[in-house]
């Protein structure tokens, strides 16, 4: 009786929590493909053509840190925009003379870069782009990082898509483009492609949306009403965009192939830790922060509860997913029961296979060739992607419990670390 | 309020750049977007259905005759209610076990409320529901293929009123619900807003088709060219990739299953689904088709028996379809249901291969829609082919007068013919003589749970409702011969029974089971329904002085 009452607790226990994994990885399965639903949709998530018509006036912030080496050609290109009406405010810090000396060279070619210097002693993004919003004199701030390559037709496109839906924030696409670089930057290409193509147009219609951390353009006025970006949280661009969607700011998000911002990826696997550490940390946060508690909707609170868990849902999900098919092969439960194990597994692999697909239409996407070797890569690769996801997460929680809530990143910036490893820290993905 | 580019209501209008669907087949009558907002649809829909209804529903219990099939998957299913896992015989993976799982969800509120109605006879009726939807879904189907309303109709009832779709479309056969699965892929496949899910449901629904009854797989591949047709550039890979996917993994379900059984490969002392499939794959064949003689030429015949029309006339349409591929709008449109026709031909082909006489209800949709098609394509062709703005009155006038004649012929040949087999479907008594000996043993018989007999399926659950003990007392007679659970109970071969039910199938199938042989031997008829082949003897096994009885 006992082991038989032990055998039927066990089962009930693990039928549970396959169901309860299963639901959580159709549903982000459901997301992730949002925008290739129908041929409508797809075709909804594109910025709509310009009318030539240009009104607004933008001001683009550009922090930029020990980032002397990029920083003019980002200028350099900015100031290609087509659009006739932008000023480009670089924010650099007092102690950065090599950086500042750059941006006021850029300053003295053209009339519309202008220099903000941060004074801040601890320094971070959230609190240089604070001190740059009151020097803003555009109708549009935008946010761009030091080495992002930005299209020169994209203003004009946010400029319509500000007035065609009268939107009061618009998010661009940002794509991380290196993905033969490594087994790693492949699988952070495809999830920046998911993320941007698809899923953030789902939270967009859905009224709750954790923004990026460049290529988004928030109406002046409305960024001084909410007090411009928390400089105490890890995930600034997040927690805006919580924030703004929750007091029911209208957010539109376009992606276009073309007109994306092209980025790199971390450039080592600790670096991609350390990063993915620092927006799950920022995710605690911004939960723990309970302004998406003003969402008025009970499945948009949902929706925000369940996407600022997400990391550590994933993490949870790697560990339990291999424990769970264990037990229906090696432990003698009922078929039924070694059935519903399944299922968690049985949604990993349709993930899997969309994920092959993705990468296809990823490639197609931006001209680039796709070998047979990094579609074996992305396959390979998963589960080890996996892992590093349940480490950062773990790591995250850690930092949290002990209170370090510093830049992890900026506060080991120095000589030994190229500028390139702190600038990629931007979006939540 | 936050919303995608370009409104809020993005996922309702067309956006403004949305390309144009360059693959998707234009015809002239472009079905409605919503086919159950439009009036004329539903209504031609709903009388077609009801007059199905009428000709398939009334005398269903009575004609056909009972086979013996029904009754195997019948008490299968009332082994699944009862909790007696997949049969009541040891399940040995001759078949997926999904369809009767279906039956038995089909029958079970019937079988609450009257335990003795679960007999093939009565619970034909349940199939009454299956050829319902199945022929609501030709319908739509037809419609999403870009056919006229018309030719959907006739699609509709080419499909439920033929005499040969009346008399296989009645029996408890999982071809039908197999049938209704695979239709439901087409639907989805077809589906007019190109959802990713859709075309997931497609691939889950074609899969539950495969697990009802395994030959629709060889359908598969034309609900694939259904589905590319339908999709959209952009998006295609993704619903092509997602219906495979769905497919595959729900069709792995049925391994898995036999794995976590540990019956997946043969073994000493279990049956096995590598064991099922060598026995489904070396079953003798029924030789070719066109050669007489061979069994397979019986099957056809006994089809052709019922109806010419629809397997004909389908075949000759599909035909025609694959020929004026490149000319025709509806033949490319129809590419689907014209290759799975086509690959159920080839299929049936085989020289080596078996083919059961089921077997062409897998086709039956198909075969109406193709015909439907081909007859809206002639159509087009008599009335609108190189018809100009001024034509001739007269050339117009003519060209309606052939339609007419079209029409008028086709109807001359069909409807007498029609109306003489769906009028023996809905009148005839085929089963009287099963009655009779159902009533016989369970009236004559003075204690049935200790008495053991050998009958056909079709049978079986009547005596287990008169009070036999199933599967050790009224026992499927080839499970005498076959099931060592039930010889191990038969030390003394025929002695330890008392009666063994004749009926045609019985002693057909005899030749081979020296058991059953035995046992029709040692026996004398004590009853006999009918006369001439059809006659059901009930035998009474000799007693022998000094046996054991």
């Amino acid at each position: 009786m006992g082991i038989r009452g032990d055998l039927l607790l066990t089962s009930v226990f693990i039928a549970a929590v396959s169901l309860a994994l299963f639901w959580m990885a159709a549903f982000t399965l459901w997301w992730q493909m949002h925008a290739w639903r129908t041929p409508e949709v797809l075709a909804s998530t594109r910025f709509s053509r310009p009318d030539g018509g240009e009104h607004l006036s933008f001001s683009l912030l550009l922090p930029a840190r020990h980032e002397q080496a990029v920083l003019d050609h980002t200028i350099q290109r900015l100031l290609e925009s087509t659009h006739t009406d932008f000023e480009i405010i670089v924010i650099v810090g007092h102690d950065d003379p090599e950086t500042t000396a750059v941006a006021e060279q850029a300053a003295r070619r053209d009339p519309r870069v202008r220099v903000v210097v941060d004074t801040h002693e601890k320094k971070n993004k959230p609190k240089a782009m604070n001190t740059a919003l009151p020097h803003c004199r555009g109708d549009v701030v935008g946010v761009f990082d030091a080495e992002d390559q930005v299209h020169p037709e994209l203003l004009a496109h946010v400029d319509h898509a500000f007035r065609s839906t009268g939107a009061d924030v618009v998010q661009g696409g940002v794509q991380l483009i290196n993905f033969h670089s490594s087994w790693y930057s492949l699988r952070n290409c495809l999830e920046y492609f998911f993320w941007f193509r698809s899923r953030l147009h789902l939270h967009a219609q859905k009224g709750f949306i954790p923004l990026g951390g460049n290529t988004v353009f928030v109406r002046t006025d409305v960024l001084r009403e909410a007090d411009g970006w928390d400089p105490e949280c890890l995930a600034e661009d997040c927690d805006l965009g919580v924030r703004l969607s929750s007091v029911g700011k209208k957010v539109v998000v376009a992606y276009d192939s073309a007109m994306v911002t092209r980025e790199e990826t971390p450039g080592s696997l600790m670096s991609l830790l350390k990063q993915r550490t620092r927006w799950n940390q920022g995710f605690l946060q911004v939960y723990r922060k309970k302004d998406w508690k003003q969402l008025p909707g009970f499945g948009q609170r949902l929706l925000a509860r369940y996407t600022l868990m997400t990391p550590f849902l994933q993490a949870f999900s790697g560990v339990i997913i291999p424990l769970n098919v264990a037990i229906a092969l090696f432990l003698d439960v009922p078929v039924g029961i070694a059935f519903v194990t399944f299922l968690p597994a049985v949604t990993a692999l349709v993930t899997f296979v969309f994920e092959v697909v993705g990468l296809h239409d990823f490639g197609k996407q931006y001209g680039l060739r796709v070998r047979l070797v990094h579609y074996l890569k992305l396959i390979v690769g998963g589960p080890f992607y996996q892992v590093l996801l349940a480490g950062a997460a773990m790591r995250a929680v850690w930092r949290e419990h002990r209170g370090r809530n510093d830049w992890e990143l900026t506060s080991h910036v120095g000589a030994h670390l190229t500028a390139s490893e702190v600038i990629r820290e931007d979006v939540p993905a | 309020m936050t919303s995608t580019l370009p409104a809020v209501t993005a996922a309702k209008v067309p956006a403004q750049r949305r390309p144009a669907p360059t693959t998707r087949p234009t015809d002239r009558t472009e079905p409605p977007r919503r086919l159950r907002s439009s009036r004329p649809d539903l209504l031609l829909c709903g009388v077609l259905l009801v007059a199905i209804l009428v000709v398939q529903g009334w005398n269903i219990a009575d004609y056909p005759t009972l086979s013996d099939d029904e009754g195997t998957y019948l008490a299968q299913a009332w082994a699944v209610q009862e909790g007696r896992g997949l049969a009541h015989y040891t399940y040995w993976y001759d078949h997926p076990p999904l369809g009767w799982i279906q039956i038995a969800l089909l029958t079970w509120i019937p079988s609450l409320v009257s335990p003795g109605s679960m007999t093939v006879g009565s619970m034909r009726l349940v199939m009454l529901a299956v050829s319902a939807v199945s022929a609501v879904l030709v319908f739509v189907l037809a419609r999403r293929l870009a056919l006229p309303r018309w030719a959907a109709g006739l699609g509709m009832a080419l499909f439920g009123l033929s005499p040969l779709s009346v008399v296989l479309q009645r029996e408890i056969f999982l071809d039908n619900l197999a049938v209704m699965w695979t239709l439901l892929a087409f639907c989805l496949a077809a589906s007019p807003s190109r959802h990713l899910w859709h075309h997931f449901g497609a691939g889950i629904a074609a899969a539950a088709a495969v697990l009802t009854k395994e030959t629709m797989l060889v359908v598969l591949p034309a609900v694939v060219v259904t589905m590319w047709r339908h999709g959209h550039r952009d998006t295609r890979k993704f619903a092509l990739t997602g219906a495979v996917t769905a497919c595959v993994l729900i069709g792995f379900s049925y391994p898995l299953f036999a794995l976590l059984k540990g019956e997946l490969f043969p073994g000493g002392g279990h049956v096995s689904l590598w064991d099922g499939i060598k026995y489904q794959m070396s079953r003798p064949g029924s030789g070719f088709i066109l050669d007489p003689g061979s069994g397979s030429y019986g099957v056809l015949h006994s089809w052709l028996y019922y109806d010419r029309v629809l397997p004909l006339g389908g075949l000759a349409g599909a035909v025609l379809l694959l020929a004026t591929w490149r000319w025709s709008v509806t033949a490319r449109a129809l590419a689907g249901p014209a290759l799975a026709v086509a690959v159920l031909a080839l299929v049936a082909m085989r020289p080596s291969g078996y083919l059961p006489a089921m077997y062409v209800i897998g086709a039956l949709p198909f075969l109406a829609l193709v015909l439907a098609g081909a007859t809206a394509s002639v159509a087009h062709a008599v009335l609108r082919r190189r018809r100009g703005e001024g034509e001739n009155r007269y050339v117009t006038g003519g060209r309606y007068a052939l339609a007419a004649v079209l029409v008028l012929a086709a109807g001359a040949y069909v409807v007498p013919r029609w109306y003489d087999g769906d009028r023996t479907a809905v009148t005839a008594d085929a089963n009287a003589p099963y009655r009779a000996a159902s009533r016989w043993l369970s009236t004559e018989v003075a204690d049935p749970a200790g008495t053991r007999v050998l009958v056909d399926d079709a049978l079986w659950l009547d005596l287990v409702h008169a009070g036999y003990r199933p599967g050790l007392g009224v026992i499927w007679f080839y499970k005498a011969d076959l099931d060592p659970a039930v010889t191990r109970t038969m030390p003394h071969g025929w002695r330890d029974l008392d009666y063994v039910v004749a009926s045609p199938t019985v002693r057909r199938d005899a030749a081979d089971l020296p058991a059953v042989q035995d046992a029709l031997r040692h026996s004398t008829p004590v009853a006999t329904f009918g006369t001439g082949e059809d006659r059901i003897e009930i035998r009474q096994i000799e007693t022998v002085a000094g046996g054991p009885r």
